[in-house]
């Protein structure tokens, strides 16, 4: 016990220092890392958020790059007519709240690997509708943001700080919902949705609530990273892509842990930049490569993998002391 | 023209419906969703090409190499790279597997050919004929009944011969397959090269009609999945109800609200069978999760 509370004490600790490296960081980097940086804190609040579905309740929602989408596309309409960001960016909220409980509601019905493509389906369908509605979303021309009348320095820190704020917000949801009543309802409705839902539980309302919170968190990411590149396209916000790096991410770090999906957005991100500044041509056969060999030599993620890992060595060290 | 519509339909539905059968086969009885199933298609285009340029093959005739190509990259696949994955990890981990396999693939066509867009021209391409004053090009006729004869001798395979049977049975019920002596693991992983040979010969198929690149994997993959989820999963008759009912939509899409919708339209019909029949239009339970 005294043992275990040592270590939550310095892991803590070590929490603490990397968050003050992080509030410090921007101040010290030039404007490329600051960037990269921004982006790994996006994916991060995406990752989370298709955590909490996939790790949490069970459910793998493949197409939630469309709340991303929506999110982006509300601010950038509401800016251009004159709303403020917050206002504009709520707006995307309320709209990915809604299409989540009108489609949820029906959708969350469906098992296992339906849901997946039927959220792949929703994504495919609203993006061409925002490819197509030309008078409201510019159509393939996309949408471009008012200008932001600061040096572009202030800029890059504006936006880390956006991003890192988001995200931090995203762990704190993740941490008071698993410790609530909700969290036990998602984890039942994971390990046997028919035992659940015969003890009482309201799986359909638990479900949707769960995917409200996932896709409001990543349409103000959507909303933020709209407004930070100012420009917004089809084709970039609704990409499936986005989704399935996210997975990718989740996996990488370990599936159902806190700070894992953080872990493999900052893994990822920072290796595909590096092979795509070192090998340009060869960037998604080398992608591939590397999530094949993930997957087959360390299928259950990199934290879960270190845990494991030095769970194995403490025990075996316990047990070298208690032979003695 | 309601009858030119509804024909042109028909035709592509018949190739639409040779597509999903392999993507449904994979999906239903190996119980993988392939994403790499687009790239494979475009892969079996590019083989079909390459065999006509270099060495002049008819490019009906290239049908026959790209399956086999692809029937064996898809045994290989599925040895080396699925099934250890199935073993280890949850079903989830088996769609980002597909989904690297895609990666490298496209990068491979992207260096081999690049992603300008490529069309097979065959010598046969002008001929059309005339049916109740309707033009049909000769081309479109042939590779419709082709597709058909595909689908037939999938069906045929897999409710006539002892492999097929044996397939169907470890789908059905894995461990009553296995009691009875059939190498279970050994069936799903022929069902996947058979499926990944199926794409390769839709994909060498629509070469001869439609330009084709890399860049459209994901599209391809896109309309797999609506025909498939259209008709329901491990079926035969799912996929051609599936991949008709695409054709029809598509083809009256076009003319009512303009081709531009026909990716949404698709996907708008997709999510509503889903939301009233999550098995398919006609797909068996058994199937299901």
């Amino acid at each position: 016990m005294f043992l275990d509370s040592i270590k939550k004490k310095s892991s803590n600790t070590v929490l603490l220092l990397v968050l003050a490296a992080l509030l410090v960081l921007p101040f010290l980097l030039s404007g490329y890392w600051i960037r990269l940086i921004t982006t790994v804190f996006m994916f991060a609040v995406i990752a989370k958020s298709i955590d909490l579905m996939m790790g949490y309740l069970g459910y793998v929602p493949f197409g939630n790059v469309v709340f991303f989408g929506l999110g982006a596309y509300s601010a950038g309409i509401g800016m251009s007519h004159g709303m403020p960001f917050i206002v504009a960016m709520l707006i995307g909220v309320l709209v990915s709240t809604i299409i989540c409980i009108l489609f949820g509601t029906p959708v969350l019905r469906l098992r296992g690997h339906y849901f997946a493509v039927a959220s792949i389906g929703l994504n495919g369908a609203i993006m061409a509708i925002a490819l197509n509605a030309t008078g409201l979303t510019g159509g393939a021309m996309g949408i471009i943001f008012p200008v932001i009348s600061l040096p572009p320095d202030m800029i890059n820190k504006v936006f880390y700080f956006a991003m890192l704020l988001l995200m931090l917000l995203a762990i704190g949801i993740n941490v008071i919902i698993i410790r609530s009543r909700i969290g036990f309802a998602i984890r039942s409705i994971k390990s046997n949705e028919d035992a659940a839902r015969s003890l009482g539980v309201n799986t359909t309302f638990y479900k949707t609530a769960t995917w409200v919170i996932s896709a409001s968190l990543t349409s103000i990411a959507g909303a933020v990273y709209g407004y930070w590149m100012s420009y917004i396209s089809t084709v970039d916000v609704f990409n499936i892509m986005v989704s399935v790096t996210s997975i990718l991410m989740v996996l990488l770090g370990g599936v159902g842990t806190i700070l894992g999906p953080i872990l493999g957005a900052g893994i990822f991100q920072v290796l595909s930049e590096v092979i795509w500044s070192y090998f340009l041509e060869l960037h998604s056969g080398i992608l591939g490569i590397i999530t094949i060999l993930v997957i087959l030599f360390l299928p259950r993620g990199v934290l879960t993998g270190l845990r494991e890992l030095f769970l194995n060595r403490a025990l075996s060290k316990k047990a070298v002391k208690t032979n003695e | 023209m309601l009858f030119e519509i509804i024909l042109n339909g028909l035709l592509l539905g018949g190739l639409y419906t040779l597509m999903g059968t392999g993507f449904s086969l994979q999906w239903g009885i190996s119980g993988i969703i392939n994403l790499a199933y687009g790239g494979m298609m475009v892969l079996g285009g590019y083989i079909a090409f390459a065999l006509h340029r270099l060495i002049n093959v008819q490019p009906l005739v290239s049908i026959v190499p790209a399956a086999v190509i692809l029937f064996f990259l898809g045994l290989l696949i599925y040895n080396y790279l699925l099934k250890p994955t199935i073993k280890k990890g949850s079903f989830f981990v088996t769609v980002i597997m597909t989904f690297a396999i895609e990666l490298v693939l496209e990068n491979f066509m992207l260096l081999m050919w690049a992603s300008d867009y490529r069309i097979i021209t065959s010598p046969y391409s002008s001929i059309a004929f005339n049916v109740l004053g309707f033009h049909l090009p000769l081309i479109k006729a042939l590779i419709f009944t082709l597709s058909m004869l595909g689908v037939f001798a999938v069906y045929v395979f897999m409710n006539k011969t002892t492999t097929g049977k044996s397939i169907q049975a470890s789908a059905l019920n894995p461990a009553g397959a296995r009691f009875i002596g059939i190498n279970v693991e050994k069936m799903y992983m022929y069902n996947f090269g058979i499926g990944c040979a199926i794409a390769a010969v839709a994909g060498a198929l629509a070469s001869n009609i439609n330009a084709f690149s890399v860049v459209l994997a994901g599209g391809l993959l896109g309309k797999v999945f609506i025909i498939t989820i259209l008709g329901g999963l491990g079926n035969i008759w799912g996929a051609a109800l599936g991949g008709i009912t695409l054709g029809l939509v598509e083809s009256i899409g076009t003319i009512a609200v303009g081709p531009e919708y026909n990716e949404a339209l698709g996907l708008i019909v997709m999510v509503v069978v889903l939301v009233f029949r999550p098995r398919g239009l006609i797909g068996k339970k058994f199937w299901d999760v």
